[in-house]
């Protein structure tokens, strides 16, 4: 059995300094709408997003000559913390920035590395992750959207769905069936570059239980896609696609969806003559969130040092989304008043977003029961 | 710190794996000192681990010594290894003599002192050389090497049939105490306990764990490993999950030693590792199933550990009381700076 690797890292010099710009170009952004800071990281603002641009913060550790920041891992864990626990509206660069651009890094051409990544470090173009189908949602493997091989291209043919911020996206990660399935379910699959404002592209927005309508379903009849947008290796799309979930299951963003919350409580709370069991809440609550940036940024610190700790990003996603659903649900309990679903400003807004939200918490990026099916795997129990 | 670990590992492992023998844990529940494992134990120089090396110490600091102590909690070493580490360590911090004997730290929490105090739950006091008394009167914390013509003590034991006594003292406590002086606080004391018994409880999820895979992959129900079934997969993963929380919490606990955070980084050590001990017991119990309930099967000698160890120097809740009200002094701007200042350097 191998044992899982937290080893606990520090951050330097290096980071501190970066965090203090970071808290200094906050400190000088107008106060982000109450309605808008939990899950901010799927609150979509072009604008803003090309602010954090300006300063360097999008495509933070790719190589420079792609236009990236040339910063370590750790540097970007800074950046990215700092703004999701401040509530920002980091949703639309987000997927480009995290698993878009690592992605054309790691298996990229390099016609498209030097097409996209400047375009995504300047906030110039948003990516959408094309994967689950109506039919096909932990079940990956199973998807029905075809590409077939024609000249000098690919035609696609199907649907996606679940594709946040799609309408607002210029491109998108689109994984699709190139060969029939076989026997090894994983075989024939490939990852195309599709540009959504292509001909044949139609888009449905959905919208979700919190009130939100950045999902869509998104359809696409007979969409050419040419050989230099195919990702990788034709059929090998699966390992590429499990590689790109590995960077995008570890990140702060897995429990600091309710984090505004939490400082909210702890604002009206201190003011209050303190009931043991309020402090004990808060306590653990605090203790867990603690540990879980410990074991995030020492994920960030192997995927510097180039490891691939797929186990330990599934254990970081189970407990952080765990901790971000039980957060509202604790805090409810110790903060005498009732969730708002109207209510402009205050906890009682903020407790009505982080319930409401939470059933997808643990939904996206792969379920709960995904993730302990993969470390369970690492167990060698499968 | 990994060096160090590899250091400790190899050698002690080599000490530790020997104790796993059931009839000692039995005679030593019964009441008699494994004297033949605690003799090794000291001719290995291992009581000295933490000290320095013209104390004829291991130089290996309190550091060393956690990663010791991980290691007892992971073979469930029958003879007692934090207390005497964390006295002797004590004795040598404020400078008094030091000698190879079982020495037991306890930190008296009452601030009257007075004469014939009471303290429940002493480990190993039946057997020690002393106890190392450490207290605050007066608003000063004073400390107080005691002998056992100086108290009483009346045997009992945790769930997992560990010396756990009562002691009465027959001497005011302040007769021949010699004040700390800036060296080190009685609370900074009882912390270092509570990560002492952190760490152990960290190494004996680690066993846990690895003895309820192994379970899962041998053990056959239904025509097939139970291990295979995804249930009993969901359950093992999250055990996994917290017995690598605890280890990251202890790990992270034991760098920021001697820092301005040490005492947060422990209290969030203990609370994390006492949730998980209630999780991996009753997760492991529940996997394998009535073989585990038997005292032969050595599923017990840990999980009756867990059950006792998670409550010992503070439960998590009481620890989660005194962490949320460190949380609660904050206003809403110094929340998120304290918790980054943890992880940085």
């Amino acid at each position: 059995m191998q044992r899982l690797n937290f080893e606990p890292v520090l951050t330097g010099k290096a980071e501190a300094a970066l965090r203090s710009d970071v808290r200094r170009f906050l400190a000088n952004q107008d106060a982000f709408p109450p309605a808008e800071v939990i899950d901010s990281w799927s609150v979509c603002n072009p604008e803003f997003s090309r602010l954090l641009a300006a300063e360097g913060w999008l495509g933070m550790t790719w190589p420079t000559e792609y236009g990236g920041g040339g910063r370590s891992y750790l540097e970007r864990y800074v950046v990215i913390e700092e703004l999701l626990a401040a509530g920002a509206p980091v949703g639309a660069h987000w997927v480009a920035d995290r698993q878009s651009g690592p992605l054309l890094l790691r298996f990229g051409t390099e016609e498209q590395r030097q097409h996209f990544l400047p375009k995504i470090v300047r906030g110039e173009c948003f990516f959408a992750i094309g994967m689950s189908e109506a039919n096909s949602g932990s079940d990956l493997a199973s998807i029905k959207t075809r590409a077939e091989r024609i000249d000098g291209g690919w035609l696609v043919n199907g649907s996606k769905i679940w594709t946040s911020w799609a309408h607002v996206c210029q491109q998108m990660i689109t994984l699709c069936r190139t060969e029939a399935p076989t026997k090894d379910r994983h075989a024939g699959l490939s990852q195309f570059i599709i540009d959504l404002d292509h001909e044949g592209i139609t888009m449905n927005p959905i919208k979700n239980m919190a009130g939100e309508e950045h999902f869509n379903e998104i359809f696409f009849d007979n969409v050419f896609v040419p050989d230099t947008r195919v990702i990788g290796e034709v059929n090998q799309g699966w390992n590429q696609v499990m590689a790109e979930l590995a960077f995008e299951r570890s990140g702060p963003e897995r429990f600091l969806s309710s984090y505004r919350l939490l400082e909210a409580a702890v604002e009206i709370l201190h003011e209050e003559d303190l009931q043991q069991h309020t402090s004990a809440i808060i306590g653990q609550f605090t203790a867990r969130l603690m540990v879980l940036r410990q074991m995030s940024l020492s994920v960030a610190n192997q995927l510097q040092q180039g490891k691939l700790p797929v186990n330990e990003a599934s254990v970081v996603k189970d407990l952080g989304t765990s901790f971000e659903q039980e957060l509202p649900d604790a805090l409810r309990l110790i903060l005498s008043t009732e969730a708002r679903l109207d209510a402009k400003h205050g906890v009682e807004r903020l407790l009505s977003d982080a319930i409401l939200k939470s059933p997808s918490f643990s939904l996206r990026g792969g379920t709960r029961e995904i993730l302990r099916g993969i470390i369970s795997r690492g167990l060698g129990l499968r | 710190m990994n060096e160090l670990v590899t250091l400790v590992e190899e050698s002690a492992t080599r000490l530790f794996k020997d104790f796993s023998e059931s009839d000692t844990y039995d005679s030593m529940e019964a009441g008699a000192f494994p004297t033949q494992l605690w003799n090794d134990f000291l001719a290995d120089g291992w009581l000295r681990t933490t000290l320095a090396e013209e104390e004829d110490g291991a130089g290996l600091g309190l550091e060393g010594g956690y990663v010791l102590m991980r290691l007892a909690g992971y073979y469930a070493a029958p003879i007692p290894i934090m207390e005497p580490l964390l006295g002797l360590h004590l004795l040598s911090q404020v400078g008094l003599p030091i000698t190879d004997e079982l020495f037991i730290p306890v930190v008296i929490d009452n601030d009257s002192i007075m004469d014939n105090i009471s303290i429940t739950g002493v480990p190993w006091a039946r057997d020690a050389a002393g106890l190392v008394i450490v207290f605050t009167s007066n608003g000063r914390t004073w400390i107080n090497l005691m002998r056992p013509e100086s108290y009483i003590v009346t045997a009992s034991q945790n769930m997992a049939g560990e010396p756990r006594d009562d002691v009465q003292l027959i001497v005011n406590p302040l007769n021949g105490a010699e004040r700390l002086e800036n060296i080190i606080t009685a609370s900074q004391i009882t912390s270092w306990l509570a990560l002492g018994k952190s760490v152990m409880t960290a190494g004996a999820l680690q066993r846990v764990l690895e003895r309820t895979v192994e379970y899962a992959t041998e053990r056959s129900q239904f025509g097939r490993q139970i291990g295979k079934f995804q249930a009993v997969q969901q359950q093992l993963a999250v055990q996994a999950e917290l017995t690598s929380a605890s280890n990251c919490a202890v790990d992270a606990a034991i760098g920021h030693i001697g820092t301005t955070q040490e005492w947060e980084l422990i209290v969030c050590a203990k609370i994390t590792t006492a949730e998980a001990a209630g999780y991996a017991a009753k997760t492991a119990h529940a996997i394998h199933a009535a073989i585990g309930f038997t005292h032969e099967y050595p599923l017990q000698i840990s999980t009756r550990r867990l059950w006792s160890w998670r409550d010992e120097y503070g439960n998590e809740q009481q620890w989660s009381t005194r962490l949320g009200e460190h949380t609660l002094k904050f206003n809403n701007d110094g929340l998120w700076p304290w918790l980054t200042t943890q992880t940085s350097e």
